[in-house]
């Protein structure tokens, strides 16, 4: 009688701690594919931006709403938005807050554009001057129709600058909005703005 | 032989539970996240700082320290309004005159956009929105002339109104006075 008490004991221990383990995976697996696989199963991929095209849209399957949720809730479908993200520069390398970033392009097909500087926490760099973003309204361009701005720890000369500041993974988002019906039928046609290192990284 | 039929038995029956037990709890995860999320956006506490339970609120302009909603678009100023048709349906209405971009975006508990409308689909003409609930109330107020009726999937939801704003302070009075046009109040019948 005694001898049994103990196995008895360990068997609902046992059990228990399986079940909890199990629960663990389950909720821990989809937490993981939420927070990773939003951007690592991009719908299109261009350059170094991608996009789920289904944000926003009331048909997205559960995976994809759920994505969209923990990673831009409150997201615009695509005729109304498309959000293209970047997380790697051209050379395909991931994008770090401590490194210099020159970010150049031409205008994309859309009524307004913006491009946004995150940290990988998705929130806002806290940047002393100011700028979050480059936008249509205020980017300028050169005589080819090139805008251009850097994001990183120190102002590069002569250009708009993001302030990045702190030791950490960073993220673009560029914004369109009223995209042209060519580019919300064919995304792959944007034409995506080059994210190019400057200088040593360390 | 029957002990170790049984035996196995009992680890076939153990594996399958726990594998079944990890399975539902990754799909149920998936399936709760968007709605908790949208929870806590409809009833956490920047729902009950901003006081905007079936009326209009106006936060102010996103900056570093905006952490509530993720990748918030700095370039947008928002305005907020959880919609409740619990005691009936709620009434849209907003008219921004303005030269730039704006829209008014409503999504449901799930966190789908079900409806959106910009400043060029209305034309310059003012929204006006008659929401009812998906089982169908609107026949018991009469719809106001022009009113348009939006159906919703959920009993509560979330209205987001974005408009542009390049350079807030510049333009701060005009972008300003256009948002608080926005009104979500519960619908009454004059």
């Amino acid at each position: 009688m005694t001898g049994h008490a103990p196995s008895r004991l360990r068997r609902i221990l046992v059990g228990g701690a399986s079940y909890l383990s199990a629960l663990a995976i389950g909720i821990g697996s989809a937490l993981w594919v939420l927070k990773k696989a939003a951007w690592l199963n991009p719908s299109v991929k261009v350059g170094a931006w991608s996009s789920n095209l289904q944000a926003g849209s009331v048909d997205a399957d559960m995976y994809t709403r759920a994505t969209v949720a923990v990673n831009a809730v409150l997201a615009l479908g695509r005729s109304e938005t498309m959000y293209f993200v970047a997380t790697q520069d051209d050379a395909g390398r991931a994008l770090r807050s401590q490194c210099n970033y020159r970010i150049s392009g031409v205008p994309p097909k859309a009524r307004w554009w913006s491009i946004t500087a995150y940290a990988d926490d998705m929130f806002l760099f806290d940047a002393p001057n100011g700028h979050y973003s480059l936008n249509g309204d205020i980017a300028t361009f050169n005589s080819e129709g090139v805008f251009s701005f850097t994001t990183g720890p120190q102002e590069q000369s002569g250009s708009y600058w993001l302030p990045t500041p702190g030791k950490r993974g960073m993220l673009l988002t560029l914004r369109l909005y009223n995209p042209d019906p060519a580019l919300q039928a064919a995304p792959q046609s944007l034409v995506p703005p080059k994210i190019q290192a400057v200088g040593d990284c360390v | 032989m029957t002990s170790w039929s049984n035996t196995r038995r009992l680890w076939l029956y153990r594996i399958a539970t726990l594998l079944t037990t990890a399975i539902l709890a990754h799909f149920l995860t998936v399936w709760a996240v968007p709605r908790l999320i949208m929870q806590v956006l409809m009833k956490g506490p920047m729902a009950q700082q901003l006081n905007m339970h079936n009326q209009a609120a106006f936060p102010p302009p996103v900056n570093a320290q905006s952490r509530t909603v993720v990748m918030p678009s700095p370039d947008l100023l928002y305005s907020v309004c959880v919609f409740d048709l619990a005691d009936g349906p709620v009434r849209v209405r907003a008219a921004p005159q303005l030269p730039g971009y704006w829209s008014i975006a409503l999504y449901s508990a799930n966190s789908d956009n079900f409806y959106v409308r910009n400043d060029k689909q209305a034309k310059g003409a003012p929204i006006d929105l008659w929401l009812v609930p998906a089982n169908g109330a609107k026949g018991q107020m009469p719809i106001p002339e022009g009113a348009q009726v939006v159906v919703s999937p959920s009993g509560t939801g979330f209205l987001l109104m974005r408009v542009l704003a390049s350079d807030y302070q510049a333009d701060k009075a005009q972008l300003e006075a256009a948002r608080r046009t926005l009104r979500c109040e519960p619908a009454k019948s004059n």
